[in-house]
């Protein structure tokens, strides 16, 4: 059984070869799962692609090998699709250890009838609404999937929603941001966690960092941002400190650079590194397996050329704000294409739009040209104007491949800026081009 | 020179904004602006008064089970004064929750009741299933009359939500108030209740303008909003009505 499905495989880790054997045998994911001797999940709303890639890049060496679902398939078939390339012919793992990016609804399915070593919560926030109902919908499946108390959790101390997750759990530790460069004025820009989950009342903020994420605090005492046991400290450049006070009363600290530019990217490398301090990596382990971290697919991917391009994923108001802050960051002069669809992986309710403080970009960001693309282009069009673009500036490609044509005669870097469904036609058509 | 700002309250935006009222906000704003006017929003946060006395038009948007549940506690503050305006005409959108919240009560699977602001005679209950989709109205007047004119956005509910008053319009594809009498949304006096978002204004100039003129007519100022250069929404509105397979033909654009 196992061989016939192994030639299914072939040599692409995706969904496809999981669909077929989860379809022969439902049980099978779980017989592997259980042959597994470490296994950390990472899930979360945003940084989850990101976060296990550059964990991956940390824990795996030759002595002892890790194997990971790359590229995104977080659902059940993603896992045993990932799983099934490293089964020896006796239906036995080869590979003991294993970094899961795990979707947030599918969390509970996994830790009913397994128990992952840790699990990483990277934050909690608005995300595809029609799928899950609302953000306090996806966040009651996280509780349902971390209720083994045998499971080390890591979140986010700066989200008060993952956070909550945490509260009066024990095996518990949070990663924040101890220093970081923010904003003077808090942005436009959603907050979804801001009120007490006890009393309901709102969150108050001595520090806001990017959409939710800050130094919070509840006024009746209820509810606060925890101490975190990993502090982090960037000044805006890719280098991140590591301030560790989980395991020793002595404060460590060690710099950790994997070249991932954004603040959202620092959170990506804290709790990375944190999770690796956890299972006893040592920070020069860390650092050098940082060194070796490439982005994945479509996470600020740049494909060198005339223009260059840089594909960057966007699925929700809270990534897609730190991915334009990044784009703002950079002060060249450029153009901006928004490949946006609505299929179900997408999020077929495009409300999200309007909820990027795209009025701030475009005043701030030199940008030449906007194209939108994708089933929504037009819905992004009409964001844009009302955002302050004039009309006359924006091009609407009506399919997906012209978009890339209509900024061929630029000289100006462009950023295109896509949500999932869009994104991996787009890689394709890219490396084409930069080839 | 008159006084040329329009007032809008935006109601408990802390809570009520999960579907993107600033899309709305932003289109109400840049359409007065158009027209030399300026729009003033004034968010109401829960527990602190208003002074409906001094609003042109009150929006109430859409939150989270959980964040409709605070609201509900806190409401009877606002009702009679809030009530007094509606008779007189105040315009009011209220979209999605807020929609629920204009009536007597949302009612939970298990039987228990959210009070809402009882404004109007409607009543949403649970339902098996959230109803999710894009979706396309015939936009019908108070008085029952069709210029052929549509609506369009998408919807995602719990609540099936029941009353007498005039509907916003027919239901051409999607659910609707209920899924039942194809009827989408509510219309009474200057009141416009419906699940349409996505946001609701920006593919619906013509609503959004709709609004504009019943603001600036309880201000008691009768002057025609001049048209504006639309076709980016319109050619947006219709790329929905062709998603949904529902012909454009009538559509003035």
């Amino acid at each position: 059984m196992i061989t016939i499905l192994l030639r299914l495989v072939g040599r692409r880790g995706t969904s496809m070869p999981g669909l077929v054997a989860s379809r022969v045998s439902p049980d099978l994911l779980f017989r592997l799962l259980s042959q597994l001797e470490q296994c950390v999940v990472v899930t979360g709303t945003n940084g989850k692609t990101t976060t296990s890639a550059l964990l991956y890049s940390m824990l795996t060496d030759d002595e002892h090998p890790w194997l990971t679902n790359r590229g995104g398939a977080n659902l059940l078939q993603g896992l045993l699709g990932a799983l099934l390339p490293h089964v020896d012919g006796h239906g036995r793992l080869r590979v003991k250890r294993a970094v899961l990016e795990v979707d947030e609804a599918t969390l509970p399915l996994i830790t009913n009838r397994y128990h992952p070593t840790l699990i990483v919560v990277t934050n909690v926030v608005r995300d595809q609404l029609d799928r899950y109902g609302e953000v306090d919908g996806a966040l009651a499946m996280l509780r349902s999937g971390l209720l083994y108390p045998g499971t080390i959790l890591l979140t986010n101390a700066d989200d008060p929603l993952a956070a909550s997750l945490g509260w009066e759990r024990e095996l518990t530790y949070y990663y924040g941001m101890d220093e970081c460069p923010v904003d003077e004025e808090p942005r436009n820009e959603v907050r979804d966690g801001a009120f007490c989950l006890i009393c309901g009342r709102e969150l108050q903020y001595e520090r806001y960092i990017y959409g939710q994420l800050g130094y919070y605090y509840c006024f009746s005492g209820h509810f606060g941002r925890p101490a975190p046991h990993f502090g982090g400290k960037t000044d805006g450049s890719s280098e991140l400190i590591v301030r560790e006070r989980a395991t020793d009363p002595r404060q460590e600290e060690f710099m950790v650079n994997a070249g991932a530019p954004g603040l959202y990217n620092d959170y990506n490398v804290l709790a990375a590194a944190a999770t690796a301090r956890l299972l006893g990596r040592s920070p020069r382990q860390i650092q050098a397996g940082a060194e070796h971290y490439e982005a994945p697919p479509g996470r600020m991917q740049t494909f060198p050329g005339s223009p260059e391009r840089i594909l960057a994923l966007i699925k929700n108001p809270t990534g897609a704000n730190s991915v334009l802050r990044t784009l703002e960051s950079d002060e060249r002069d450029k153009a901006v294409c928004f490949a946006i669809n609505d299929a179900d992986a997408d999020g077929r309710d495009v409300s999200w739009l309007w909820d990027i403080d795209l009025e701030r970009f475009v005043s701030a960001a030199r940008c030449q040209r906007y194209v939108c693309a994708g089933t929504r282009a037009l819905d992004m069009a009409v964001r844009l104007a009302y955002a302050g673009v004039d009309r006359q500036r924006i091009q609407i490609a009506e399919e997906l491949p012209e978009a890339l044509a209509m900024t061929s005669d630029l000289d100006v870097p462009v950023y295109v800026l896509s949500t999932y469904t869009a994104l991996y036609p787009l890689g394709e058509q890219l490396r084409g081009a930069a080839r | 020179m008159t006084d040329r700002t329009v007032t809008l309250a935006h109601l408990f935006p802390e809570l009520l904004n999960l579907y993107a009222d600033q899309g709305n906000i932003s289109v109400l704003r840049h359409r007065m602006q158009a027209r030399g006017w300026t729009l003033t929003v004034t968010p109401v946060k829960l527990g602190s008064r208003v002074d409906f006395g001094s609003v042109d038009m009150v929006l109430l948007g859409g939150g989270s089970d959980r964040e409709q549940q605070l609201v509900g506690r806190e409401l009877a503050i606002y009702r009679e004064d809030f009530a007094t305006a509606i008779e007189a005409g105040l315009p009011v959108l209220a979209v999605c929750g807020g929609y629920q919240l204009l009536g007597e009560y949302y009612e939970l699977q298990s039987g228990e009741r959210i009070p809402g602001l009882g404004l109007l005679a409607v009543a949403t209950r649970a339902g098996k299933g959230r109803l999710i989709g894009n979706i396309a109205i015939e936009w019908v007047s108070q008085s029952g009359e069709s210029d052929g004119k549509t609506i369009v956005g998408f919807e995602n509910h719990a609540g099936r939500t029941f009353h007498d008053y005039a509907p916003l319009g027919r239901v051409l594809k999607g659910h609707g108030n209920n899924g039942r009498d194809h009827h989408e949304g509510l219309q009474y006096k200057g009141v416009v209740g419906t699940y349409i978002h996505g946001p609701l204004l920006p593919k619906n100039p013509h609503l959004a303008d709709h609004l504009l003129a019943q603001a600036l007519a309880f201000k008691g100022c009768h002057e025609p909003l001049d048209a504006l250069d639309d076709e980016l929404e319109w050619r947006a509105h219709r790329s929905v009505l062709g998603m949904l397979g529902v012909k454009s033909g009538e559509i003035r654009a």
